[in-house]
């Protein structure tokens, strides 16, 4: 295939703009890399000033935690096929294995089973045959990178951070549910009506959106501390102490959210064009009828991306979470300040490291598992601004 | 017998072995607790876990959620932990009551030190003390032949010989983080100089002679010190010992444990502590001394209120000491004070005897107003003066806003 | 549309936004204008205290409220005008400082000093948000299609991570004798310090800005660049426009909806930014808008918070915001008269 003349390019401009991207690409990675190289290393080489320490961790190896050639080869590869099992093949499979009706339950069991085996694998299988492959391999066999998963070990067991795994799933499910469900209906109303009063709506909210969160988070407080006494009249001796509770957060973070989810959706909406719903409405279809079995499945891209964002501000939240949850129900990225304490140690400090990771972790896999459709939906959508 | 029973059987029996272990009776009634969280208070809700149906929460945010939580009816924690600082918004809401029914029945035990009494009524039951003391590097200075550092002057001349021979990157630690940690240096300092941050009718006093000393004698040390004082909290501190960044700090006690853990520390053995120096000749040491201890809510039953008092007890317990004597400086019968406890023993002791931090509403204001303008002298953006009444400006607003005094 | 239609369809969201967001906003702006505080009294009062060997105890005045006989502390609210704003913006100082030409003693007032960096990191960072986003979404457009995807997800990253993670993730590479800093020291050969002076402080957290706001700007901009009519690109080639003037004159035109929306949200978000404050403790040196308001509502030791100046604050903010967003809002006003 030959280019036009004037679209090929200089050599000057490809070069550039490559350099340009690998740049950037080491500016983006470097920061969370590092994070998660500290995180395996004993608490001296975490904090090491020379980067060779850290990457090494010769104290951390003097320990008695390391790697030798053979692990880190057979590892890496190991990961290597797992991650292309579960992006090439397990697809096919859920497709082959589930009927149209049941895909999500197919994808449920396909994501279970999968974590299963990947766990059976490279935690109890993998550790097994690397002890004999060292023994027998030599030099190659021999530890030479200093790594410890000690820390995980302290913040996932003894710290029982899966409670917050769990709360910060219960939460951010929530958000993303109830903030989809409530911003699409909003959206659809916003795009398809033409009204001065639509527009105005825009606006408010997004002077709503401007609003300092801290000034609205400490409001909130006093309020939900007491709700018992102020709902009193109207629950009865059933009125709940909001303070706390997983649902009452939720709904803050929705309604925190509103303004930017419905400019989102609307524009989606836009996008959509009117004669849809107007062949429906002709169809003797209500509005209602219409939003719901015309609209939604051609909308699925832009809900994704506009999900996306949602759970994004559910599970990265800390001013909401730290002030309204209590310790039950405390996520996972407040939980990260309980190691920043008035007796913080060094050791609290690689702990917290170890913690931000595991957090980090399931967004890497989202944006892994969501990348098309985001560059999609938005491509679909967003456009019109 | 069913799945269910069994389940509910084997649940019964794992609360029946593990819930009691040491605990000498079985705790009825629920009972929570909101206190900060750090090791001291771990170990204490740990031990008071043990005797059942008791949940901890320590949290960062207790400073914010504490008087709100204390205040709704009922109150949502029967015990909270507090220290002198911020037990001050619980007394002056009247949240907590009065213990001394409850210490005759059951605190025996208690030592006369840890009752807290306020205008004669024990309000709280303290477990431990913390201060600020001298931690230094016992071979820099026994090798470069210094004597150990009592007043300010000797600590200056020391970081000066420190620095001449090189032997390591700052002389001097301090936690000078801005904000709060700034605040309590300019505080400690200025008590040390004998001043007094307000009068009785709430008016400042700042901008004395003791506080231009005092902030003269801060930036003196500023000198001796990493460029980056205005971040360095007593963890960053902490830290610069362990990697033998510096040779002397006036740090808090209960951080003095850390050089001797090998598994963070290059320095192990070689730190010792002895009391906070004075600024002045035979003054007392410039630091203030702190508590913590449990209150018990007013807004529940008095049932809960016994529970909940036979939980601290029990989880004050010399017991608990003993498992942990390495936290805190307890004021538990059964205490055994470590090598590295020497300095904070000896603050504790100096005659004339440092101050307490106050718990008035006043003292948390200046506090505030301290921690955001005594940097800007350090920084050189104004000068003593002009700092100091600034902190008196930024006082006097906030206090007329409090109604502290009238306008 | 039917009204009732409408109001069905929207009013889920819009009682929400009332409840949690407007309600709260109303009770501000009151907030703003009243103050309550307790009834004090003075006591004189014993109190003891460990000490060694035996407890200390002194006796000294003290002011404490007056506790009703409701068992409730006795507390009043009056209205106090513009009294609040007038504490927040100390205009006599600000006058005294122009008065002598000193930009120093203005940048004294944390208001002003406040507003002076909340300003500067807004503006500043915005061109530079939008220029790297757009920067990398052609990079990326100009890349071999087997690597985009890779370099896409690299790129959402930092857009991602938490940003309290990314923040602390950070000020670790930069903070003491961190590695980043270590290298500099080791380029340069002289002693650095990054977090001693504002200048460095100021840059680090603009850094972490546009390091975690680009990436954003990144898709939505080559989303959009996947829409670009081929046909306009390619009259422009046939028109003999080089590859500058194509860039100027058809793709940044279609992508204006784009940028003034990427602009919008990062004015918004910029203008209260807060994390970065605390991530880098920069407080000494430099404190923005949003953390005056936070600073007045986080209760000292004694529980003191001086919520009526950090309403007047919350107030200011938000009106600051409002007149930075004219300008794209009265664009959108103009796109939604015209599109219906």
């Amino acid at each position: 295939m030959s280019t036009p003349k004037a679209l090929r390019q200089s050599a000057a401009l490809r070069y550039g703009s490559a350099g340009f991207l690998i740049f950037w690409c080491l500016i983006a990675a470097f920061p969370i890399f590092w994070i998660l190289v500290m995180s395996f290393k004993s608490p001296v080489d975490a904090f090491a000033s020379n980067p060779l320490d850290v990457v090494f961790g010769p104290v951390t190896l003097a320990e008695g935690d390391g790697l030798s050639i053979m692990d880190v080869i057979l590892g890496l590869g190991v990961l290597w096929l797992s991650f292309r099992f579960a992006f090439r093949h397990l697809p096919e499979m859920v497709a082959k294995f589930t009927k149209p009706g049941s895909v999500i339950l197919g994808w449920v069991i396909a994501v279970l089973g999968f974590a299963l085996a990947f766990i059976v694998v490279f935690f109890s299988i993998l550790p097994w045959l690397l002890q004999g492959v060292n023994a027998i391999t030599g030099p190659l066999g021999d530890p030479f990178i200093g790594l410890t998963v000690q820390h995980y070990v302290s913040v996932w067991v003894e710290n029982e951070f899966y409670r917050n795994f769990i709360n910060s799933l219960v939460v951010t499910g929530g958000v993303v549910t109830v903030s989809l469900t409530v911003g699409t209906l909003a959206g659809y109303g916003l795009a398809r009506s033409g009204s001065n009063l639509a527009f105005w709506l825009l606006i408010l909210a997004l002077i709503f959106r401007a609003l300092p969160h801290s000034v609205l988070v400490a409001g909130y407080l006093p309020v939900f501390i007491n709700s018992a006494e102020f709902l009193r009249p109207i629950f009865g001796d059933a009125a709940p102490t909001l303070y706390g509770k997983p649902y009452a957060v939720i709904a803050v973070l929705v309604a925190i959210n509103q303004p930017f989810t419905i400019w989102m959706l609307r524009s989606f909406f836009q996008n959509i064009p009117m004669e849809l719903d107007e062949a429906a409405r002709v169809d003797g279809c209500s509005h209602f009828q219409a939003f719901r079995r015309v609209i939604m499945p051609v909308m699925w891209p832009g809900v994704i991306t506009t999900g996306l964002f949602s759970f994004l501000l559910g599970y990265n939240d800390f001013l909401v979470t730290s002030l309204l949850l209590d310790a039950q129900n405390q996520t996972m990225v407040p939980a990260i300040a309980g190691y920043f304490n008035r007796e913080t140690t060094t050791t609290d400090q690689v702990e917290a490291i170890a913690a931000a990771v595991s957090i980090t972790a399931p967004l890497f896999l989202l944006v892994m598992v969501f990348q098309r459709q985001i560059v999609s939906g938005l491509t679909a959508g967003a456009v019109k601004g | 017998m069913n799945f269910k029973t069994l389940i509910l059987a084997g649940a019964v029996s794992v609360a029946a072995t593990g819930g009691y272990a040491s605990c000498a009776y079985e705790n009825k009634t629920p009972i929570s607790m909101l206190a900060a969280g750090f090791e001291a208070w771990k170990a204490v809700a740990d031990a008071m876990g043990e005797c059942g149906n008791f949940n901890a929460e320590l949290d960062q945010e207790f400073r914010t959620k504490q008087p709100a939580a204390f205040a709704a009816t009922p109150a949502l924690y029967q015990i909270g932990g507090v220290s002198n600082g911020t037990i001050t918004p619980l007394l002056n809401e009247g949240t907590i009551r009065p213990l001394d029914d409850l210490v005759e029945k059951y605190g025996q035990h208690l030592s006369p030190n840890q009752l807290i009494r306020i205008d004669g009524k024990v309000m709280a039951i303290a477990m431990m003390v913390n201060t600020q003391n001298l931690q230094y590097r016992r071979d820099i200075l026994e090798e470069l032949q210094i004597p150990v550092p009592q007043t300010w002057d000797e600590v200056l001349e020391a970081a000066a010989k420190i620095q001449e021979a090189g032997a390591v990157d700052y002389p001097l630690g301090a936690t000078m983080k801005s904000g709060w940690n700034l605040a309590l240096d300019f505080i400690n300092m200025f008590y040390g100089y004998g001043g007094a941050l307000v009068d009785d009718d709430n008016m400042p006093t700042v901008n004395t002679e003791a506080g231009v000393k005092a902030l003269e004698t801060m930036q003196a040390m500023t000198e001796f010190m990493d460029p980056e004082y205005l971040v360095s909290d007593s963890t960053y501190v902490q830290q610069q010992f362990q990697q033998s960044k510096i040779a002397m700090a006036n740090l808090w006690a209960s951080r003095a444990g850390a050089s001797d853990d090998e598994a963070e520390s290059q320095v192990v053995g070689l730190v010792n502590s002895t009391a906070a120096p004075r600024t002045l000749e035979g003054g007392a040491p410039a630091t203030t001394i702190w508590w913590d201890g449990a209150v018990i809510a007013k807004n529940i039953t008095d049932e809960e209120a016994e529970a909940a008092f036979q939980l601290i007890v029990e989880g004050m317990d010399t017991e608990m000491v003993t498992a942990n004597n390495e936290a805190a400086i307890w004021l538990i019968p059964g205490y055994e004070p470590t090598r590295l406890a020497e300095g904070a023993i000896e603050t504790l002791q100096a005659q004339p005897p440092a101050a307490s931090y106050p718990s008035t509403s006043a003292m948390g204001l200046m506090h505030t107003a301290a921690g955001n303008n005594v940097s800007r002298f350090l920084t050189g953006s104004a000068d003593a003066e002009t700092t100091l009444k600034a902190i008196e400006d930024d006082y006097l607003v906030s206090a007329k806003e409090a109604g502290l005094i009238s306008n | 549309m039917k009204f009732k239609t409408f109001a069905a369809f929207v009013g889920p969201s819009l009682v929400m936004m009332l409840v949690f967001i407007a309600f709260p906003l109303v009770s501000v702006f009151m907030q703003s204008f009243y103050v309550t505080q307790p009834v004090f009294e003075q006591v004189e009062i014993e109190s003891c205290t460990p000490g060694f060997p035996n407890p200390t105890c002194v006796t000294e005045v003290k002011s404490q409220p007056v506790i009703g006989d409701d068992g409730k502390m006795i507390s009043e609210t009056r209205f106090s005008g513009l009294e609040s704003y007038r504490n927040v913006l100390e205009l006599d100082r600000v006058k005294a400082a122009i008065g002598n030409g000193s930009w120093s003693e203005l940048m004294n007032i944390d208001f002003w000093k406040a507003l002076r960096f909340t300003l500067t990191f807004t503006l500043l960072t915005l061109p530079l948000v939008l220029v790297v986003g757009l920067g990398i979404a052609l990079a990326v457009n100009n890349a071999v299609k087997s690597l985009r995807g890779p370099v896409i997800f690299i790129s959402l990253l930092p857009f991602i991570i938490t940003p309290v993670i990314g923040g602390l993730s950070i000020r670790w590479l930069f903070i003491g004798d961190g590695i980043l800093t270590a290298a500099m020291e080791w380029w340069t050969g002289t002693n650095i310090s990054m977090f001693a002076q504002a200048w460095t402080i100021e840059a680090m957290m603009m850094f972490y800005r546009v390091w975690h706001v680009a990436p954003f700007a990144f898709v939505i901009f080559y989303a959009g660049l996947q829409t670009v009519n081929q046909d306009t690109l390619e009259s422009a080639i046939i028109d003999g426009a080089n590859r500058w003037e194509r860039l100027r004159f058809v793709i940044v035109p279609h992508l204006m909806p784009l940028i003034v929306f990427i602009a919008l949200i990062h004015l918004m978000d910029c203008y209260r930014v807060f994390e970065e404050i605390v991530a880098f403790s920069s407080q000494s040196h430099v404190i923005s808008l949003q953390w005056l308001t936070y600073d007045f509502l986080t209760p000292d030791d004694a529980g003191n918070r001086a919520i009526s100046r950090a309403s007047a604050t919350a107030m200011l903010t938000m009106v600051g915001i409002v007149i930075l967003l004219i300008y794209p809002l009265k664009r959108t006003w103009r796109d939604h008269k015209g599109s219906h």
